[in-house]
This record gives structure tokens, sequence and C-alpha cells, in this order.
């Protein structure tokens, strides 16, 4: 008997492997291969097509001491993520709350606020290069009707990536659709129960629906952080040749790591580069991670 | 040989479609003596001018001959690249790519082209008396070319004569230096109630100041060596005098007549709303087709000062075989054909292009225009600038030099100077 199941437990666990082994197949095919690839490459002098030597950590001491753009890379790509998550969450905490009140014709509403994060890649760009434009873009267009002379935003170095991160804020509906989904989820007895005892709105916000939704602002974090960090089209699509704009002020990470890989074909150094950012984002993670059960509130209770 | 005869005059009889030849070919394989040799030949050309002459140049080709067949592949212009890297990479590339001419040599110390030199010395002629000698001189590494040049560019001086006629310069005698040309410019300038409604010229429509600074010296900004020219007092000279011309018109003037920029009929210089205009030479095609009330006259670029060369800047591509390519002997045959004077002026007359090949470019047809003789005069003094093997990027360590000092945000002299030791450090660390 216990033979029988045992045999019949070792059938089935055969079996769920079977079932799983297109995912595992391609996981080690194209994730966990190229990973490890990537990292003995790192140090190396590899060049894809003729050379991989190994030279120890020569490529992480030049990123560090000898490469000024990676530097240069760094804060731009530090700078706009500082920026843009923060401003993109609140964004679409505040989207949510607006178009969760109950009056007429808010569907319509959040399919246009939705909209422009259904657009995406190199189209998009290019409408914001004509809207950013210095003299006859929409942007500046407005901005002199109430009487401010705009900015030549991506010409000028001080205001290139605040033009990206305002770029960025046009597609806040789909965190707000996340944000939506989990407001429409919290009891209404809460808000009930907050009324009977006199909350102003304010209150019902503070105390109900942000803490309610504390496990998407999390997860929105940790994702929009992650993207963050992964920027690159932007640079690459809307500096002038592909370059990173004027005075490399939209040199991001990525874009200077491609440039080695692709341009210099030094892809040994950006792979060492690709992990350094893979710890910078581990970092993050971790920290977020960490610090969540101070603020995460989950309603199962267990606190995970 | 009965049947190559049989082949031949059907295809001479009739306008044979391949499909038929491919039959023929099947039903007779068991005699057919002699295998064509298949190739792949890649290039970004696929716009509906472009692709149908380098599709007629292929067909030419393999009709000049029985034992090689040219596919022609076209790859977008944003994959091809990277696509031949892999290729490389998976040991199965091309068998011959249009590449640019500036990085032929560092592609060649990374390995990812042919070493023609075996196939050259089989010559009886001597190939590289073909072409203008410093588009070959771009093509070597270590002495030896690994690719052969396709095409090039210059540019040069347009200017419009009625604007000329009209503040009383001659119609006919454009600026030689930097001096005259100011001096033209601030005749030309037209300013109604403290607005500019016209400009006279302005260095940076058009070129880059990295053009200006070629232009100043006649030098390339690292050379063979290693050595870095950046912070030379010529070139200081050029970004200075850039600088005060941004200074004198004002940025506001500046970014409101460029932000009314456009193509065709939009194009500034077209519209009349610059007088005079440094242009690659192709800018030709535009004023034949959207310009024709413009009287226009073209010659070399004004030079810093009396003496110091009417130096221009080119670019360019070429033609190579990707490393590991399977058939090397052959895809040379083909390049070498691609390079003849036969492909290259029948490439120039229909895509008004500067040709490698000086014969080609010397052909009559293309002496008749205008701007296309100027063109050949100015590649005397054009400068190809291929990518330094210590320093393939240094151009991301200038050219933010040079927009700190165009903005107004360093002194020229500091920014330069920033920019020639961050270059040499990059050439000392890739030197090791």
């Amino acid at each position: 008997m216990n033979r029988k199941t045992s045999s019949i437990r070792q059938r089935e666990e055969v079996q769920g492997y079977i079932f799983i082994l297109p995912w595992l197949i391609g996981f080690v095919v194209f994730v966990l291969g190229p990973l490890l690839f990537s990292l003995y490459g790192s140090f190396t002098n590899y060049n894809v097509t003729s050379r991989m030597d190994f030279i120890g950590l020569d490529n992480y001491k030049r990123m560090f001491t000898g490469d000024p753009l990676f530097w240069i890379s760094l804060y731009n790509t530090f700078y706009y993520v500082i920026f843009m998550v923060p401003l993109t969450t609140a964004g679409s905490i505040l989207m949510a709350v607006l178009l969760n009140q109950r009056m007429p014709g808010t569907r319509v509403y959040r399919t246009i606020y939705y909209m422009p994060s259904v657009l995406s890649g190199v189209a998009v760009y290019m409408l914001w290069m004509q809207i950013l434009s210095p003299e006859t873009g929409l942007l500046n267009t407005l901005l002199r009707l109430i009487g401010i002379e705009g900015p030549a935003w991506l010409f000028d170095p001080a205001w290139t990536k605040p033009a990206i991160i305002i770029m960025k804020m046009w597609s806040v509906g789909g965190g707000m659709l996340l944000y939506l989904a989990s407001m429409q989820g919290i009891p209404t007895q809460l808000y009930e129960s907050a009324d009977l005892d006199g909350a102003n709105a304010w209150h019902k916000f503070r105390y109900i629906t942000l803490p309610m939704i504390t496990p998407v602002i999390f997860f929105d974090l940790v994702t929009s952080l992650i993207g963050g960090f992964q920027i690159f089209q932007e640079g690459y699509v809307m500096s002038q040749s592909g370059d990173g704009g004027p005075m490399n002020s939209l040199l991001f990470y990525n874009l200077h790591m491609w440039n080695k890989a692709f341009e210099v074909f030094d892809m040994g150094y950006a792979m060492a580069m690709a992990w350094i950012l893979f710890v910078i984002v581990m970092i993050f993670t971790a920290l977020n991670l960490k610090y969540s059960r101070n603020w995460v509130y989950y309603e199962g209770g267990d606190n995970r | 040989m009965i049947l190559a005869g049989c082949s031949n005059s059907e295809q001479s009889e009739q306008p044979t479609p391949p499909a038929d030849q491919g039959q023929d070919d099947g039903e007779q394989a068991a005699d057919t003596p002699k295998e064509k040799v298949e190739l792949d030949f890649w290039s970004f050309w696929g716009s509906v001018t472009r692709r149908p002459i380098i599709e007629k140049i292929v067909s030419d080709f393999n009709g000049s001959q029985d034992s090689i067949e040219v596919k022609y592949t076209f790859v977008p212009w944003g994959d091809i690249w990277t696509k031949n890297l892999a290729a490389i990479a998976a040991g199965n590339p091309p068998d011959a790519i249009i590449n640019d001419i500036n990085t032929v040599a560092h592609r060649a110390n990374q390995k990812q082209n042919t070493n023609l030199a075996p196939y050259l010395a089989k010559e009886s002629e001597n190939i590289q008396d073909r072409f203008f000698p410093q588009l070959w001189e771009a093509v070597l590494f270590n002495g030896e070319a690994y690719g052969l040049p396709f095409n090039t560019d210059t540019r040069l001086l347009f200017w419009n004569k009625e604007h000329f006629a009209e503040v009383g310069l001659d119609p006919e005698s454009p600026p030689q230096t930097w001096a005259e040309l100011e001096e033209y410019a601030k005749k030309l300038d037209k300013v109604e109630n403290g607005k500019y409604t016209r400009i006279g010229f302005y260095p940076l429509w058009g070129v880059g100041a990295d053009i200006w600074m070629l232009n100043s010296d006649g030098k390339n900004f690292i050379d063979k060596d290693g050595n870095v020219y950046v912070n030379t007092p010529e070139k200081i000279q050029a970004l200075e005098w850039i600088v005060n011309w941004r200074n004198r018109l004002g940025e506001k003037t500046v970014n409101a007549f460029q932000a009314e920029f456009g193509s065709q009929q939009a194009d500034p210089f077209i519209a009349g709303k610059v007088s005079m205009m440094v242009q690659n030479m192709n800018f030709y095609t535009q004023l034949r087709d959207y310009g024709k009330n413009v009287k226009y006259g073209v010659t070399l670029i004004p030079e810093r000062e009396e003496g110091t060369g009417h130096w221009s800047w080119g670019g360019g591509f070429a033609v190579e075989i990707p490393y590991g390519a399977k058939h090397p002997e052959e895809s040379y045959q083909f390049i070498k054909y691609l390079t003849d004077v036969d492909a290259q002026s029948y490439w120039a007359i229909w895509g008004l292009d500067m040709v490698a090949n000086e014969n080609a470019a010397d052909h009559p047809d293309l002496q008749n225009i205008d701007v296309y003789k100027v063109a050949v005069e100015a590649m005397d003094k054009t400068l190809i600038t291929p990518t330094p093997i210590f320093a393939p990027d240094f151009v991301s360590l200038l050219n933010p030099q040079i927009d700190a000092a165009v903005l107004g945000k360093a002194s020229v002299q500091d920014a330069l100077s920033k920019a020639q030791s961050d270059i040499e450090n990059l050439v000392k660390s890739n030197k090791k």
C-alpha cells in the first residue's frame, strides 16, 4: 500500500515536472543561462565576435574610476527615478480618488484618462517632442497664455529630465486603474461608520482609503522603481541623434550601457554595468520590502 | 556548354522571369555542370528612390556572369548593425553588407569583417586607385583593407543670389573666408520692428560645431596613433567664433527661427528666410524638386583665414564581407563589381550621391550638374572622420562640452580643455 502511494506520488511528481517543462526550459535557456553568462562575461573583455579573455575586476574598476559618463548616466537615472516614482504614484492615487466619485460620466472620464497608457513607444515620444517644442509647442503656447515664457525643454540641459518626467505623468492611467480597483474593494461600512462618527472627506481618505490601498501602493512603488531604473528609449529617441541629448543630460544608465555594448562592442564592460544596475535595484527592492511592514496594511491579518 | 548557350539565348530573347529559369534548371539538373553560388547582400536601402537603384545594380551583376547569384536583402536602418553583429557571432553572417565607412577599422579590430588583402593582391589592377584617397585610408586597418568604399558626401556653401543682389553684393562672388562670411551675413540680415525676418547666415544651421572645428585646421580630433587634438588654438578659435555668432543674434532669435524650420518648401533656405547655408551636397535634390524659383550658387565652405584651406567633412558607407561569410571569394567579386565604374556611375546618376569611385564621379552627366561638380572639387579637402580605435566613443565626451560652450554654460577654453583631458584618459585606458 505504502509502496503504491509512493509510486503514484513519484509518477505525479514526474508528470508535474513534465507539465512545467516548457517553462523550465525557457527559463534555463532564455533567463538563467544568459544571466550566468553575463555574470561571467562581466569579468572578461568580451566583444561578441572575437575576444573573451578573463580580466578580473578590470571592468568594474574602470567603471568606478575611469569613466566619467558612468557617473553622469547614474546621476541622470537617479534624478529621473527620484522624481518620477513619487510623482506618478501620487498622481495615480489622486486621479483614482477623483474618478472614484459617483457622478454621471465617470466611466467616460476613466476611459479618457486611461487612454494614454494604451498608447506606447516611439509614437508617444514623437508626439511629445512636438508638444515640448520651444516656440510652437502646445505646452509653451499654453504657458504663454498665462504669461509664462516656458523653457526650451528638450534643448536646455536643465529642463530635459523634467520634461520627460512631465511626459510620464501623462500616462498615470495605468497605475490609476490598479488603485481604482483596490478602492472599489474597500468595504462601504467603513465609510458609513466614519460618517456616523462625523469624519470629513480628508479624514476618510487619510484613515480609511489610504491604509486600505497600501498593498497596491507598495506594488506600484516596487514595479515603477524597477521600471524607472530601466529607462532607455526616452533618451535614445528624444535626443537629437540618439546620443543622450544636450550635455549628456538624457544619457541614462541603460543608454550608456547600450552604447558601450553595441557601438563600442565593449560587451564585457556593458555586462558589468548591467550587474551593477542589478545590485542597485536589488538593494532598493530589499529596502522597500524590509520597511513595507511598517506601513503596508494587509486586511487578511497575517503580516505578509 | 550547350546548356549554357540555351539558357543564354532564352534570356536574351525574352525578359525571362526568374521562375521560368528555375524550372529549366530543375528539369535538366543532372546535366548542370556548375552550381551557382548564392550570396546574400544586406543593406538598409529600402526607400522608393534607393531600393530600385541598388536592385538594378545587383541584377546587372547577376546578368554579367553565370557563377554567382546575389540576393538583395533590405534590413531597416534601426536593425541592421545589431543583426549583423548577432549573425557574425552566430557564425552565419550575410555575404556582403553596406556598413558605415567610419567604423570599418573598428570592426576589423574586433574581427567582424574579412581582410581583403589576399584578394586585392591577386588583382592585376590596383583597386585602391579607384577611390578618393581619404576614403581608401578609412577602410584600412594595420595597412590592409577590410572593406571597399561605396559612397560618401561633402558639405558645401549654398548662397541665394537674389538676396546678394538685393543688398548690393556681387551675386557671383560668394564669401571665401570666415571674416567675409560674417561681413556678408550682417549685410544680408533683415530686421523689421526689432525682429529678424531674415538671417544672412548662422553657422549651426545645416552642420554642427564640430564641422567648423574641423574646417579651422583640417585636422581630425584624434589621429591614428591616439593623439588628441581638441583644444588646439584653431579649434578654440572656431568654437569662440560660433559662440560670438550666437551672442550677436541672440539665443531667442536663433531658437525662434529654428523652430519654424521644416523640410522641402519649408526649408529655411528655399523659403528665403536664410540667405546662406552650409548643407550636405544632396541638398541639391531638395532645391531641384522644391526650390525651382530660388536662384542659388554653390561653393566650397569658407576657410578660417586665407590659406588655411576650405576644409569640409563627409561621411559615407563601405561594402564589406562580414567575418565568417561562407564564400568570401565570390563575395569579393561582387563587392569589386559594386565599386567599379559602371555600378558607381549608375548609383551616382540616379541617387545623386558622391560615389567613392573617382572615375565614376567624373562622369560627364554628373559634371553637368553644378553642385556635383563643386562637390567633386571639394572632395580634395573633405575630411573623413574614421572612428579612432583607441577611443571609439570619444564624441560622447566631446559633444557635451561643445554643447556647454555653445549654450554659454562654460567658457570655450574650459570646455575644450575638459574634453581634451577626458578623451586623453579614454585613450589611455583603451591603450592598456
